[in-house]
């Protein structure tokens, strides 16, 4: 029984994610004007824009973690694999599969330990030996094992920024979601913690869909398959980032990405 | 996952029920206060009650009847309007005085010290104030008085001192928030600190440290015992500095004991009465510190200016008129004060001030100590003594059984209900929904009910649900009701300080909103929570006003159960002081009471720097 509770939601969800005609408004503004996208199973895929453009609220739409701003209201079709997320899904099982990793990062203030086995725990996961294993193998599939195997005990608290960000992209791991939304992960690092973050992006599209929203196009043509470009709640062009980067088919694109507006 | 969307339901229920607990505390304070003031307003007439000169009540006087007694409390309200307008001269120039000290002229070591020996002392109980008046202040006055000492000088400086940590507080708070940039932009101009410190830091203060009076006056208005015990109590008007008078909470003390049935009307109508007094208070408090933080939003401290704009024409050129010509007043104070030097006379008055505080408080404390500590040093049988009845032999042991008594049974009650409530207002109910703003208006109020009126209302709705005498039952449910608005309103500032993101953080792992509660929130706001649960200790421990009808007021013997019922140790002080003729056992007991309340605070910062530490994560407590 408890197995089945840790390694199976009640519907599964796929690793692709499929967009159609998505309108959102806070209260009066609208946010998002029918955006329709279709991102890849186990790629990594950028969200460029300039400042309020909606990448990041559309990011958060994948999640549902918009049902926390009073006023949010949502319209048209999300499906992750082939499940309607906004029909009869719950919403926790949704989160289990759909991880996230916020901009500034957010630690519990518990030990390092308690925070990675926080997840797992959550869906009933707590055999000491299981919560073990799942903590080395997360911590070691953000290849941090070696820095805090020692310190597992501590307050994560403790570490520094870099180290903080990459210990929430472990614990979002640590529940072995299908697809994982970075929003913004390196903006508040130095440029080695996000060089490592970056290369963590590589290795985890062996298994994990990656959806990251950046403000640094360097980052984007670096680690992502495909881009988006956003612009006041609009997607203006969405394709392989070379052909995005290199030869936009919008103007507005070709003017953000030589820098003349945003 | 249904079983986990059940608990979900479950937790929100309780959360909830919580909250409906809290409002109906209020409402039935409400409704006790009307329902029982209302015939005796109706009977006694509220022009006649309020502005009637004479107070001489009949028991014997019911609804039924023509009255033989008369019923105006006038004397009253001017008493307690000039009780509080002393105190807040005494108080509120000191305390402001202390503050600037502390804040600006204050050596940082002294400055440690006197700080937390001031946050302690707000802790003292009102009786040990009232009991050191008696056995100190009044025979000091009585040497230039023409009575014993009693009457409005006594009470202001009694009251004075009371309010004294609460200005000097949160005014010190307020001064040492002022940028330091402001600091630096004067000096660099080549204004003397002194000239900095009153021309600049100051006015920028200006709105907390008016805040921080207004909440002295809130305090000294509802004040109890301490004036009970130094303010003679006669129903008169205050005289001059001397001479027996009464205040509005003396006279419920004073009477409700055996009060007949218009008389109880008429003390729950001056509850109504002095209620009325301290919303207005909080009314103003409210706008003062509205203004601050509007003061804040649109970084305009000027409000004059925002008062221009509005208005029809002529409105506006009369005030601008008006203004001008305080322009110009001010200006003039301006050069006058310059020429006078009055910034040296500020500084010497702060220093001296600082000084005046820590040897009034070394005072209260250390003559309370001298008398008591040897006298309890011969006879520690009056803390373990066994009682016996009709011997001379006092022992305090029951009362301080009764005291924790009280604080375990209050505590259950109380810390629960109101973490919950905090947790359904912060967590769950939607932010500035109609029931919210009910439920946070509700407690407000609650806040603000001066402690006797909690003991009126135990003694008439609590006391006959357990057999018709005082218990301790009773008076935990009274005194738990007073400590739900500061269990709520801390819990939620700390539940507030939470970071979202951590929410955020557990939502998106997957986490329920319980579960999230249950171990991210929760245990990131606890050392506030903590805190909050100690003071509330304190608090039971130092409250003597809602007990003395409701628990009891005999000292006898040890409690069996929470049925029985018994003096706690603040109002044991309060009994043995009245007497007179167990004075040192009233100084053993002011040192016991006061060792308590000391050490509970100690304790309580100590928690709460340790657990916030290893919050912080610097030491690695666990595993």
């Amino acid at each position: 029984m408890r197995k089945d509770k840790n390694t199976a939601p009640a519907q599964e969800f796929g690793q692709s994610i499929s967009v159609s005609h998505a309108n959102l408004w806070y209260g009066d503004f609208q946010a998002l004007r029918d955006v329709s996208i279709e991102i890849p199973a186990r790629q990594v895929t950028a969200f460029i824009g300039p400042s309020g453009c909606g990448k990041s609220t559309f990011l958060k739409c994948f999640n549902r973690m918009n049902d926390l701003v009073a006023g949010c209201r949502v319209e048209g079709s999300f499906r992750i694999g082939e499940v309607d997320i906004y029909g009869k899904t719950d919403v926790n099982d949704l989160r289990r599969s759909v991880g996230m990793v916020f901009q500034k990062p957010n630690p519990f203030p518990m030990s390092v330990y308690d925070n990675i086995a926080y997840g797992p725990r959550t869906f009933g996961v707590h055999r000491r030996a299981e919560l073990d294993e799942i903590v080395e193998t997360s911590l070691r599939l953000s290849a941090m094992w070696d820095e805090l195997k020692d310190r597992l005990g501590r307050s994560a608290l403790g570490l520094s920024g870099g180290q903080q960000q990459r210990l929430c992209i472990a614990r979002a791991l640590a529940v072995r979601p299908k697809i994982i939304l970075m929003d913004e992960p390196t903006s508040a690092l130095d440029p080695i913690s996000t060089g490592k973050i970056e290369e963590l992006c590589e290795t985890l599209t062996e298994s994990t869909t990656i959806v990251i929203v950046t403000h640094n196009m360097q980052q984007a043509t670096r680690i992502s398959h495909k881009t988006g470009f956003f612009l006041l709640g609009e997607l203006v062009e969405f394709g392989d980032t070379d052909d995005i980067f290199t030869d936009p088919k919008d103007s507005r694109t070709e003017r953000y990405i030589t820098g003349r507006f945003g | 996952m249904t079983a986990s969307r059940t608990r979900e339901k479950i937790g929100k229920a309780v959360f909830a029920a919580a909250a409906i607990i809290c409002v109906i505390a209020v409402v039935a304070i409400f409704a006790f206060l009307i329902v029982k003031s209302l015939p005796a307003f109706a009977k006694l007439g509220v022009w006649d009650f309020m502005f009637g000169d004479t107070w001489s009540p009949d028991r014997l006087d019911t609804y039924d009847a023509p009255l033989s007694g008369t019923y105006g409390v006038r004397t009253m309200i001017v008493g307690t309007l000039a009780a509080t307008a002393g105190a807040l001269l005494i108080g509120g120039v000191l305390g402001y005085f202390t503050a600037v000290f502390l804040a600006f002229y204050c050596p940082p070591r002294l400055r440690r010290i006197l700080s937390a020996v001031i946050s302690l002392l707000a802790g003292i109980p009102s009786v040990v104030y009232g009991f050191f008046g008696i056995v100190f202040l009044l025979p000091l006055l009585s040497r230039i008085a023409p009575n014993n000492g009693s009457g409005l000088l006594a009470t202001a400086l009694i009251l004075g001192a009371m309010i004294l940590p609460t200005v000097v507080s949160l005014s010190k708070v307020s001064m040492e928030a002022v940028p330091r940039a402001y600091y630096e932009g004067s000096v660099a101009m080549g204004a003397t600190h002194s000239a900095t410190v009153f021309r600049i830091m100051i006015p920028a203060a200006r709105s907390g440290i008016t805040a921080s009076l207004v909440l002295g006056v809130g305090r000294a208005l509802g004040e109890t015992m301490a004036v009970v015990m130094v303010a003679g109590n006669a129903p008169t008007y205050p005289d001059g500095l001397f001479g027996s008078f009464r205040v509005l909470t003396a006279n419920i003390v004073m009477e409700m004991g055996y009060a007949g049935e218009v008389q109880e009307g008429a003390l729950v109508a001056t509850g109504v009465v002095l209620l009325l007094f301290v919303l207005l208070v909080n009314l103003i408090f409210g706008a003062v510190s509205g203004r601050v933080v509007r003061a804040a939003v649109s970084h305009r401290r000027n409000p004059r200016r925002r008062m221009s704009r509005g208005g029809s024409r002529p409105c506006r050129r009369l005030w601008e008129g008006l203004s001008l010509r305080l322009h110009r007043l001010g200006d003039g104070l301006r050069a006058l004060s310059h020429r006078l030097r009055l910034v040296r006379l500020g500084q010497g008055m702060a220093v001296a001030a600082g000084v005046l505080t820590g040897a009034a408080l070394l005072l209260v404390v250390g003559f309370i100590f001298a008398k008591g500590l040897p006298y309890l040093w011969q006879n520690p049988s009056l803390i373990w003594g066994k009682y016996e009845f009709g011997s001379h032999r006092i022992t305090i042991l029951p009362a301080i059984v009764t005291t924790l008594w009280a604080v375990a049974l209050s505590l259950i009650i109380a810390v629960p209900v109101g973490v919950m409530t905090a947790i359904f207002l912060n967590e769950y109910a939607k932010k500035e929904s109609l029931p919210v703003r009910i439920i946070r208006t509700a407690i407000d109020i609650l806040a603000g009910v001066p402690s006797i009126v909690y003991g009126l209302f135990g003694m008439i709705a609590f006391v006959p649900l357990f057999g018709g005498s005082s218990s301790i039952l009773a008076g935990s449910l009274t005194v738990s009701m007073m400590l739900l608005p500061t269990v709520v309103r801390s819990t939620e500032e700390s539940l507030r300080a939470v970071s979202d993101a951590l929410r955020e953080g557990s939502l998106a792992l997957g986490a329920g909103r319980l579960r999230t509660i249950l171990r991210v929130v929760l245990p990131s706001a606890l050392p506030g929570i903590l805190s909050a649960v100690m003071l509330s200790m304190g608090r039971v421990i130092s409250e003597s006003a809602p007990f003395l009808y409701t628990m009891g007021s005999v000292i006898s013997a040890l409690p069996h159960g929470p049925l029985d019922g018994g003096a706690s140790l603040a109002v044991a002080l309060y009994q043995l002081s009245g007497e007179g003729w167990y004075m040192n056992e009233a100084y053993a007991t002011a040192v016991v009471l006061i060792a308590i309340v000391l050490a509970l605070n100690l304790l309580a910062e100590g928690c709460a720097a340790r657990l916030e530490r290893r919050l912080k994560g610097e030491t690695n407590a666990k595993r």
